[in-house]
């Protein structure tokens, strides 16, 4: 074992894990209030509204996440026939991937809340708008925060699917590090210990949340 | 005599083959106290739910204040004329006792919060729990939450009041401060509609009484004959039940 190659490649790796939480972020900050309008869709009494976001929801869900960015990543610039970065393709990929399950945790949230309240709400003199904003959404959103953190955990993780096309986040990078020092031990171990410590205290923060809840 | 502040004409509504209400008509006037009572799944609290708009009805009208409700443009503001008290109270357990109450003259009637806070802090001396102000829901007893949700209905300064069962899911000892809300509104002029099963604050409180069964109201009398002389059957059986249990 020859633990230097880390401590030498280390500024290597910790830019690979930005590039990592990078994706992570953008790809939440955008899936989540996509996901909402998804699921509030799914909720609508127009059928046609409720049907298309029933089915993005269905057919996202029954795809994994690489054949996804496949589509993006080689077909969209096929069929617009303009060419995509491969950043943009990727976080593209992401969001509407991720929008469909983050838009079945707020779903189940909001169901949680109960109609008895939204009436409380409407007949107060409230628009089903405001109903939502103030009564509705802010007890959904403290029901499945915990649920929300563990998605946000399975992104994470499903960053390292962009290996497949080349993109320099923390596991490509450590696999080019130990191609090119033949130390693959030391960084696979190394890259598991980093992923470890990050979905680990996430999911710590989920379980404080759902303490905090019951 | 002016305009009924509720008027409900021949109203009919239906889930698929279930009848849930048959011809429903009914006029609650200005200052006037009536309660409705009848078995459970006899159309009660629909019915109370037809009057905001919260229900669809297919036959029939009811009127607000003149407005009326299937022809209504504006349902909020409708609604924000008539006050609901629920059975489960309904409070919003994410918002302290002033926010549940401050929300919607805010939100919905355009007040700013200095004015929304002044009428919830008169309200809510006026049900008895001024002190409870800045506590969420959860930390009050039921009696104090179900007096809550009568100070945010009556922070909208509405027309009339509408009471779906409040007392039911309340610990006996809790039901007499709710009812002492009540009966003091009633006696300040507040128009009120009730549906409730508390037949000694019919008799005292209420104007007139209506008995529903299956949808239909079997009868509706003022408040003496209603207990003394009932012509139906059903609401002597109904009665008989129900004042023998208390």
């Amino acid at each position: 074992m020859d633990w230097q190659v880390i401590i030498a490649n280390l500024p290597l790796l910790m830019s690979g894990l930005a590039k990592s939480v990078q994706l992570t972020v953008v790809s939440i900050l955008f899936s989540v209030p996509l996901g909402c309008i998804i699921a509030i869709g799914r909720l609508s009494h127009r059928r046609w509204l409720s049907g298309a976001c029933t089915a993005f929801v269905n057919v996202l869900r029954s795809n994994p996440l690489i054949l996804i960015l496949f589509w993006f990543y080689f077909l969209v610039p096929l069929i617009t026939g303009r060419n995509v970065n491969d950043l943009t393709s990727i976080i593209a990929a992401f969001i509407v991937f991720f929008a469909a399950y983050f838009a079945e945790i707020v779903r189940s949230g909001i169901q949680s809340v109960g109609a008895r309240q939204i009436q409380a709400g409407l007949s107060s003199g409230l628009t089903y708008a405001q109903t939502m904003r103030h009564i509705v959404l802010p007890q959904a959103i403290r029901a499945m925060l915990p649920a929300l953190i563990t998605q946000c955990i399975v992104v994470f993780q499903g960053t390292t699917v962009v290996y497949v096309i080349g993109y320099s986040e923390l596991l490509h990078t450590a696999a080019s590090i130990a191609e090119r020092t033949v130390r693959p031990v030391e960084l696979y171990v190394t890259v598991a210990f980093i992923y470890f410590i990050v979905c680990y205290s996430a999911s710590r923060i989920a379980r404080h949340f759902e303490k905090g809840a019951a | 005599m002016s305009q009924p502040i509720i008027r409900v004409e021949n109203v009919g509504l239906r889930f698929d083959s279930f009848v849930a209400l048959d011809d429903v008509s009914l006029a609650v006037n200005a200052g006037q106290c009536i309660v409705i009572c009848g078995p459970s799944g006899s159309g009660k609290s629909t019915l109370l739910r037809c009057i905001n708009g919260l229900e669809r009805f297919q036959k029939g009208d009811v009127w607000v204040d003149g407005v009326s409700v299937r022809g209504c443009q504006d349902l909020p503001k409708l609604r924000r004329g008539v006050g609901m008290v629920f059975q489960h109270f309904e409070l919003y357990p994410h918002m302290t006792v002033l926010e549940n109450i401050t929300l919607a003259p805010i939100k919905a009637k355009g007040l700013s919060r200095k004015q929304a806070e002044d009428l919830a802090f008169h309200y809510l001396d006026r049900v008895g729990i001024v002190d409870q102000a800045q506590k969420h829901p959860g930390r009050l007893s039921g009696g104090q939450q179900q007096r809550a949700a009568i100070a945010r209905a009556l922070a909208l300064e509405p027309k009339a009041m509408l009471f779906d069962e409040p007392t039911s899911a309340l610990d006996p000892e809790m039901i007499a401060e709710v009812l002492y809300v009540m009966r003091d509104l009633a006696q300040g002029g507040m128009t009120m509609l009730v549906v409730t099963h508390e037949m000694g604050f019919a008799r005292e409180v209420a104007d007139e009484v209506i008995f529903m069964d299956r949808g239909r109201i079997v009868e509706h009398a003022p408040v003496d004959e209603f207990f003394s002389t009932p012509r139906a059957e059903r609401t002597r059986e109904f009665l008989n039940k129900i004042l023998l249990k208390l």
